[in-house]
């Protein structure tokens, strides 16, 4: 497992521009998410938000620029490999695998773990012993997400805030240096966000982690970032604490100029 | 003494042939996700329709009513396939096996009514030949080139300027959008399986004429060679449908018309050419020579 | 300890599969081996569609390479090595053949591969015809017989009778399968609850959670196609055993698709069901053979005048039942058989959520960027 006590790495984003088909949609983004820190990106509606998480995550390759983990090139590397240095994500659109949440949970496993076909296939008793210490781990993470009752419930007929926590309890099982949450509270009813944002804040306490936050919900961004980059059609236009990027005008404009996501800057 | 101009216009025929089945796949694909392992029964059925009824209808009555009654079964079959609910995201892979066992069923039926019998679809072209210079060809097949372009510009004339048209694309793109934009899906879906079989109907007539010697109970397994032809091109796209199968189809003619040079291949590879190309060319391009959907997004 | 209860539970089937020789004559120990060797390869067919998600059409190629492996490889002419030695090889060969086809097979998906795979069965068949010298071309080849150990799996040699039972190849032969379909259900059972059965899982479920998750997803999915045609090599190795004489045209598309249609009918992704398809599929025609007698609307074998014979009507079940089981369940037999085990009150509550909707997944969205 990977060791805690060494802090996260610096998570540098360079210039980063992304096309498709002629559409900019990233444009020259730059930001770095200093280590241990939670890191906000926020933005109206096709901002580019869940661009910039699809460069970091590998899934996006961008027309120019870098993406560096403590001196490692992310641009290059296939989302696997990324996932193996220690970066995991979740999807704004849920996107859990058939079985239980313990089924999941174990996906989430699989970068720490070395269990092929073959030691699977014949029962070797160091996959026996692989898969039952880190079962015990994916527990260990479900009771601190608060699925721990949920443990051996298939996904698939869970609530849609329990599947979204799901999702996050599997991040979290590639105990992962760097998270990337992509609106972790989208749908959730009011109660179920204050949780949420209390298990972001716990979880990086404990597990000692930077977070990169795309999310709408205002509240929760200024209650947990320490720092925010504002993306507006495609290029970042605001850096700063909360409170400093609050009353950057540009960002108003952005937002107020806007009707559809005025409220959400509210 | 045939040359290599008479094995390129046997090609470019049998290719037509292909491509008014290939159309029929990719027509299909496109409205439902589905693969149609059932086409080749529909070609039978076609085939066995107009073989039937041609002493009473005449080659046209009989081949128009096969056309229709094909059609109608397609879409007949694609209701069937609705039962099956298609709200699980795994529906299209399920009707595909369903496509399957239509298709056994259909087939067992159709070879148990043609038994050993070799049918004839009373075509006008029998086996005379017309000479073209130094090529000499079957008239057959200067009418299967000649009657599939007609037939392969008035489909695609429907798909560009046809409301119908408009919302095949729209469903091949996003399902769920195109049903939120009130196209109706269903209907969409059924007249694309209708079209389909009438397609694999009429390429039957072909399949069956001369040189071939008339309508078995196996003329339906030519419908598989028209996969690789779809696949190659994209499976989503009807004019990769079409370049795939005129490729599908010149291979073989010219594979089997070279048979002596070839012969360490081995007897017949011309049957099996149109195989080894799909996958020689999806070795280079996964997603087939016109495929862009599907493309490996990770 | 709910494993040690479900080995409790197979205790008493296994000790029937054991028996049965000495009950049943060689007609139904041969369906049996057939139906084993056929559960074998939908076992290994399941774990790629149904698991990974990945149609295969080929598989018929592959119980090809394991049957004509075996039978080459231990036969004359051919290297002639000792039959059990050539067992193995002929389903690592058949292994390495699924590796030769990974390149596509790790990069086409879904239905995609399923086209594709229609070409191995084609060439396949194909070089099986050409290939004489190998194959023994059209009339094909005979099969040596399995010995381990002195020990022969046929008539004679040694002669054999237990408990007053003449033992021949189908009572020797009977137990080899029972042997070598215990190893398959152990071994697939390992593979899809461990770590493997997991990555192929969210593979099909949903590629970009797979990659960030830390799945090579090519590399799995080529893995998934070679594992899977290890299983098909052993299944066509068995059933050359059982046939004594092997020819290309058994290998054909038909062959392939009867797998597909074993492991839809069985319900996709669980070795129970790919077996109890198998045994269905495999079942079906050759029960319909022996009692066409005995049913209404279908002739004697043999009988003439456009009447339905009993293989036609054994295509007629099979079809309609494709059909109907896909259309009114489409979890196949395995999630029938969940489902009725469900509706007995009283009984395992525990077991109740993982009888929840199956059929409304957590929707697999594509994340597009």
């Amino acid at each position: 497992m990977t060791d805690r006590t060494t802090p996260p790495p610096e998570l540098a984003v360079q210039d980063v521009t992304v096309r498709f088909a002629g559409l900019t949609a990233l444009d020259d983004v730059s930001f770095t998410v200093a280590p241990g820190s939670v890191h906000a990106v926020i933005g109206p509606n096709g901002a580019g938000k869940s661009t910039c998480f699809n460069v970091l995550s590998g899934l996006c390759r961008p027309a120019s620029g870098t993406v560096r983990l403590d001196g490692t090139d992310l641009t290059r590397l296939a989302p696997h490999r990324i996932a193996r240095l220690g970066v995991a994500r979740t999807f704004q659109n849920i996107v859990t695998t058939e079985g239980t949440v313990a089924d999941n949970l174990m996906l989430g496993r699989h970068a720490l773990t070395r269990a092929g076909f073959a030691a699977s296939a014949l029962h070797l008793p160091s996959a026996v012993r692989e898969q039952r210490a880190h079962r015990d781990r994916a527990r260990e993470i479900a009771e601190l997400t608060g699925l721990g009752d949920l443990f051996d419930t298939p996904v698939a007929v869970l609530s849609y805030g329990d599947r979204k926590r799901v999702e996050f309890a599997r991040a979290l099982c590639l105990e992962p240096r760097v998270l990337l949450l992509d609106e972790p509270v989208a749908g959730m009813n009011g109660a179920e966000r204050v949780r949420t944002a209390e298990v972001i804040r716990d979880v990086r306490q404990q597990l000692g982690l930077s977070v990169v936050l795309v999310e709408h919900d205002m509240g929760l961004v200024m209650r947990l970032a320490d720092e925010v980059t504002v993306l507006d059609f495609g290029r970042a236009i605001a850096h700063g604490t909360p409170e400093e990027v609050r009353r950057d005008p540009e960002v108003l404009r952005a937002y107020l100029g806007t009707d559809d996501t005025g409220e959400d800057a509210a | 003494m045939t040359g290599f101009l008479d094995h390129l216009l046997n090609g470019l025929a049998l290719g037509a042939v292909y491509a008014l089945v290939a159309l029929g796949f990719v027509v299909i694909f496109k409205a439902s996700g589905v693969l149609n392992f059932a086409h080749g029964s529909l070609l039978l059925l076609g085939g066995y329709l107009t073989a039937v009824l041609h002493d009473d209808l005449g080659f046209v009555g009989a081949l128009a009513a096969a056309v229709v009654v094909t059609a109608l079964v397609a879409g007949a079959m694609d209701r069937l396939l609705l039962r099956g609910g298609d709200r699980d995201p795994r529906a299209a892979h399920v009707q595909t096996i369903v496509t399957i066992g239509v298709d056994i069923v259909l087939v067992t039926d159709l070879a148990r009514r043609i038994g050993g019998d070799l049918l004839t679809t009373g075509d006008p072209w029998g086996d005379s030949v017309t000479r073209l210079g130094s090529v000499t060809v079957a008239d057959s097949r200067l009418a299967a080139i000649a009657v599939s372009a007609v037939v392969i510009g008035a489909v695609f004339a429907l798909f560009r300027y046809t409301a119908w048209g408009l919302s095949l694309r729209a469903a091949s793109e996003d399902l769920e959008a195109a049903a939120l934009m009130g196209v109706r899906l269903t209907r969409v879906r059924m007249l694309a399986w209708c079209l389909a079989g009438a397609l694999a109907a009429l390429a039957a007539v072909f399949l069956a004429a001369f040189p071939a010697p008339g309508l078995e109970r196996t003329t339906g397994q030519i419908a598989l060679k028209a996969f690789p032809a779809a696949i190659l091109g994209g499976m989503a796209s009807p004019p990769g449908a079409l370049a795939g199968s005129l490729l599908i189809g010149l291979t073989e003619a010219l594979v089997a018309g070279y048979q002596s040079e070839l012969h360490v291949l081995g007897e017949g590879f011309g049957d099996v050419a149109p195989y080894a190309v799909m996958v020689l060319v999806l070795l280079v391009r996964p997603t087939g020579l016109f495929g862009a959907k599907g493309a490996v997004r990770v | 300890m709910s494993d040690l209860l479900k080995r409790g539970r197979l205790l008493p089937l296994v000790l029937l599969l054991a028996a049965l020789p000495f009950y049943v004559d060689a007609f139904w120990l041969r369906i049996g081996l057939f139906a084993m060797a056929a559960a074998i390869g939908a076992v290994g067919l399941g774990l790629l569609a149904g698991t990974a998600g990945q149609l295969s059409l080929g598989h018929a190629f592959f119980l090809a390479v394991g049957a004509y492996g075996y039978a080459w490889l231990a036969g004359e002419p051919g290297p002639g090595l000792p039959p059990a030695l050539a067992l193995v090889l002929a389903v690592l060969l058949a292994g390495a053949a699924g590796g030769l086809f990974s390149p596509l097979a790790g990069r086409v998906k879904g239905i995609y591969l399923g086209v594709a795979t229609l070409a191995l069965v084609f060439l396949g068949h194909h070089v099986l015809l050409t290939a004489d010298s190998v194959t023994g071309g059209f009339n094909g080849r005979s099969v040596p017989p399995l010995t381990l150990g002195g020990f022969t799996f046929a008539d004679t040699d040694p002669e054999l009778v237990v408990l007053g039972v003449p033992f021949g190849a189908e009572e020797r032969l009977w137990y080899l399968g029972l042997a070598l379909f215990a190893l398959t259900w152990v071994t697939a059972r390992g593979i899809l609850r461990g770590r493997p059965g997991r990555a192929l899982v969210a593979v099909r479920d949903s590629e970009t959670a797979a990659a960030v998750m830390g799945v090579d997803v090519a590399r799995y999915r080529s893995a998934a196609f070679v594992v899977s045609s290890m299983y098909a090599g052993l299944a066509g190795a068995l059933l050359a055993l059982g046939f004594r004489r092997i020819v290309p045209d058994y290998f054909g598309l038909a062959l392939s698709v009867d797998y597909l249609a074993m492991i839809v009918i069985g319900g996709l992704g669980s070795v129970a069901g790919a077996t109890a398809g198998a045994v269905f599929v495999t079942a079906l025609p050759l029960l319909m053979t022996r009692y066409a007698d005995h049913l209404p609307l279908v002739a004697a074998p043999g009988s003439t005048g456009g009447a339905v014979g009993p293989t036609e009507a054994a295509r007629y079940l099979y079809g309609a039942a494709i059909v109907l089981i896909l259309l009114y369940a489409p979890d196949g037999l395995h999630g029938l058989a969940r489902r009725l085990r469900a509706r007995v009150p009283g009984r395992r509550a525990k077991a109740a959520p993982a009888t929840a909707p199956t059929a409304a997944p957590a929707r697999p969205k594509e994340h597009t960027p």
